[in-house]
């Protein structure tokens, strides 16, 4: 795995966490996902093709999720309702726009297709790639509490 | 200001909603796709602003740019794209065919106004 593909992921949420919800998000040690499940209960998944071939999932917990909706749209929700679906699909669609600007720095012509949103716990998501699929770990405050905030993605 | 905003996502539409309502913008119709929105263009002529996405469903935001300055009605409607596709080709698209201005996803709410009110003044000069 070319370290210019995770440096353009890592860029893409950092940047868009900052602009559009005013955060710092910090990412740990990416690790190579070994299990089918889903990283959250609110994931936002990305199949794109191109010069590479791939999927990019987004995921939260459900708090987390709440948290970003609250914070996009400045409006109140107790719930995985369906605008926070709505809201965690635009920011998958977002995030996943500034990765292609990015992975186009290294020379790679990427197209995606509309986000899908995933919503439950221990969900089985199979990625179909021969190659291992990495997990970016992300940490960022919420109302006074830490969100985890998994990325995980293939590419071949 | 009477103005359409554009987009197949809800929360895309609520967020430009907000940014408009720090300028006092609050007539604001919302259409889910090109096709939708060209037919409130074409039943509710006295529109002074579309903010428009580009990737959605039906008819996308470029095929929508297209048609409204295709159409003598609405032509010079200022329209604002508001995009993820930050890439060269898609803007000199979006350019060639009229767009009055554009903004690349995520924007902070200043530079969606500054969009904005760049798009009103393109028009007003012209």
């Amino acid at each position: 795995m070319d370290a210019g593909f995770v440096n353009a992921y890592l860029t893409a949420v950092q940047r868009v966490f900052k602009t559009m919800l005013g955060l710092d998000i910090v990412m740990g040690k990416p690790i190579l996902k070994t299990s089918a499940r889903s990283s959250g209960d609110v994931t936002g998944v990305i199949g794109f093709a191109g010069d590479k071939k791939g999927i990019f999932n987004l995921a939260f917990s459900t708090a987390g999720a709440i948290f970003v909706y609250k914070r996009i749209v400045a409006e109140d929700a107790s719930s995985v309702t369906p605008d926070v679906v709505d809201a965690i699909g635009e920011l998958t669609n977002i995030i996943w726009g500034q990765t292609r600007v990015e992975i186009e720095k290294v020379g790679y012509k990427l197209n995606a297709a509309l986000p899908t949103v995933v919503v439950g716990q221990d969900v089985e998501i199979n990625f179909i790639t021969k190659l291992p699929v990495v997990s970016l770990p992300f940490t960022f405050q919420a109302d006074g509490a830490q969100e985890n905030l998994f990325l995980d993605f293939s590419f071949e | 200001m009477k103005t359409l905003v554009v987009d197949d996502f809800a929360t895309m539409r609520k967020i430009v909603k907000n940014v408009l309502k720090q300028i006092d913008i609050t007539n604001v119709s919302e259409a889910e796709n090109g096709k939708q929105a060209l037919e409130i263009l074409r039943k509710d002529g006295d529109f002074e602003l579309i903010v428009s996405d580009w990737i959605m469903p039906e008819m996308t935001g470029i095929e929508f740019l297209k048609a409204c300055k295709d159409d003598e009605s609405i032509k010079k409607i200022p329209f604002v794209m508001v995009t993820a596709e930050a890439q060269k080709d898609s803007v000199i698209e979006a350019i060639k065919n009229g767009v009055d201005n554009y903004i690349v996803k995520p924007f902070t709410p200043d530079k969606l106004q500054d969009a904005i009110h760049k798009a009103l003044a393109r028009v007003k000069n012209q």
